[in-house]
């Protein structure tokens, strides 16, 4: 009884609380207007106030960092703001990229002790 | 008779314009929301530790996991294993941690806490069902064995990770 108050609670106030998320979950690649560059296009919602900045990271199946181009490396969403952005991936990568990650990027000089730094990956369908 | 044919078509036309559709969209796709509850805050209980126990005065960090379709996404948490910032620290840190299951949303999520992986600082969970699952992240770090921490500020990162499998 008193687990499923506190969920119904948390539930209730989970306005309150912060928030990464991203989609979809399995992006797939398409050929873009750039000759030999394919692209894919990514939505990513923060609700997480003392979070303004996310990095756009591209890795192979055993995370392997991969080169990639967007407008940004580094995108700024506001709170509460949804952001929509493109990857640009190369031709000859396109058979070893497999996740898309955001991972929020925290202020140096911050005053709190501990931090959490989220990190959602997005698996990409390969077209085989 | 004119005027009583206008007002007839007036209102007929206005009802029409009142059975105007306005359809509000939505579309459920598999979604991963990471959600930090508390960040989490080290307790000072002797000169050379910091801990988030809280019986030491720490807080531990909740993170809720949220997943909109099962068994698309795995989980990954890693305590701190350095600061990310603090004052000049000329000896080593000893840092222990741990990730448990806390509340869940889904009385079978329980079964997560069990089917934990762990290795060095990371703990993975496989998130076999749709809901919210809980986790509490804790963290200790002691100094030099048993040196004082010099004065400052300290903070360490947690990094809390949704994958699509």
């Amino acid at each position: 009884m008193y687990r499923q108050v506190a969920i119904l609670l948390s539930f209730l106030f989970c306005t309150t609380l912060n928030a990464h998320e991203m989609t979809p979950a399995y992006p797939t690649l398409k050929p873009s207007y750039i000759d030999g560059v394919y692209v894919t296009k990514m939505k990513m919602f923060n609700r997480r106030k003392e979070i303004e900045y996310y990095a756009i990271q591209v890795f192979t199946h055993d995370w392997k960092p991969l080169p990639f181009a967007s407008t940004s490396k580094i995108i700024n969403v506001g709170h509460n703001k949804r952001k929509l952005f493109e990857v640009f991936i190369r031709s000859r990568d396109v058979d070893k990229a497999t996740y898309i990650c955001t991972e929020s990027k925290v202020f140096k000089n911050t005053e709190q002790v501990t931090l959490v730094s989220s990190k959602i990956c997005s698996k990409i369908k390969q077209n085989k | 008779m004119i005027k009583r044919l206008a007002t007839i078509a007036l209102l007929m036309s206005a009802t029409s314009a009142m059975a105007v559709d306005s359809p509000i969209n939505g579309v459920v796709e598999p979604k991963c929301s990471i959600w930090t509850e508390t960040n989490g805050v080290y307790g000072h209980p002797l000169p050379y530790k910091l801990t988030t126990a809280a019986a030491d005065g720490g807080v531990a960090a909740s993170i809720r996991v949220d997943v909109a379709q099962a068994d698309y996404y795995k989980t990954k948490f890693t305590h701190p294993n350095s600061f990310s910032s603090s004052p000049t620290l000329t000896d080593a840190v000893a840092w222990t941690g741990s990730t448990v299951v806390g509340q869940v949303g889904v009385a079978g999520m329980s079964a997560y806490e069990a089917a934990k992986v762990t290795y060095n600082n990371v703990t993975e969970f496989n998130m076999t069902l749709a809901g919210s699952t809980w986790f509490t992240v804790a963290s200790s770090a002691s100094y030099g064995s048993t040196k004082a921490l010099p004065a400052g500020n300290y903070t360490a990162m947690i990094v809390a990770e949704c994958i699509a499998k």
